[in-house]
């Protein structure tokens, strides 16, 4: 994988999965026998930009380790919701500098750079 | 994963603990109802969830796969006053604890706090996203 705005690009399908995950978590927090998911892109990411000639990044879907409660549930609430606020904040980021890298191309292109 | 997933599970979720609370208020509602001996009684009422996922993907959030209804025989009360009352002066009423409906309240409660959390975070990064190439 080359180039910022394909790392930023697969970077925030994976922020976004990663979301949607928690949301799931949540959402399952109260049935019984449900194990959390855990799903993680960035060795996987780091793995690709590093590989020379380009490697291939891949989002993992696994399942929490964590110990389940007398229901068969182990969904940590508290945790799903630091990590829902914390995917959000690195969104948001991720997307900024995606269109810093926009406004940079488009600069280059004879456009304004703001 | 659809466009907009988080928000599609995380008002499964809501839908969830509102099931979840409907079923605690009838139930709460139900408490001191009270039949003849020879019928059954009311049931308390608990919601089944159940996780809705694709194996290997992120899931997609959880569905009410039912109501399941309690045990029916209740408890046998004497009252003789109740004009339902048999000849020994005795009545079933439903087998629900105030205590335990309580604490349930407070949990579906909870999870549908986590859930709105959980959608208005999604609905903040979403809004970020469209902000791309502007």
């Amino acid at each position: 994988m080359d180039g910022i705005v394909n790392a930023l690009q697969f970077a925030v399908d994976g922020v976004a999965q990663q979301q949607q995950a928690t949301a799931n978590n949540l959402a399952n927090a109260d049935t019984p026998g449900y194990t959390a998911q855990d799903v993680s892109f960035e060795a996987s990411l780091q793995q690709a930009i590093d590989a020379p000639g380009g490697g291939t990044a891949s989002v993992i879907v696994s399942a929490d380790p964590a110990t389940a409660a007398s229901d068969g549930n182990n969904v940590d609430t508290g945790k799903q919701l630091v990590n829902g606020q914390e995917e959000t904040l690195q969104y948001q980021t991720m997307v900024d500098m995606l269109n810093a890298q926009f406004r940079l191309i488009s600069g280059a292109a004879g456009g304004t750079f703001q | 994963m659809s466009l907009f997933g988080s928000l599609g599970i995380s008002g499964s979720g809501i839908d969830a603990a509102q099931t979840w609370l409907n079923t605690v208020a009838g139930n709460i509602a139900n408490m001191n109802d009270t039949s003849p001996t020879d019928q059954a009684t009311y049931g308390e009422q608990t919601p089944v969830f159940v996780p809705t996922a694709t194996p290997g993907q992120v899931g997609d959030g959880v569905t009410v796969a039912g109501i399941q209804e309690g045990d029916t025989t209740g408890i046998i009360q004497f009252d003789p006053t109740n004009p339902q009352a048999d000849a020994k002066g005795e009545v079933r009423v439903p087998d629900v604890q105030l205590s335990s409906q309580m604490v349930d309240m407070i949990q579906a409660q909870t999870d549908f706090q986590a859930n709105t959390a959980a959608l208005a975070d999604a609905k903040t990064a979403y809004q970020s996203a469209l902000t791309l190439g502007t």
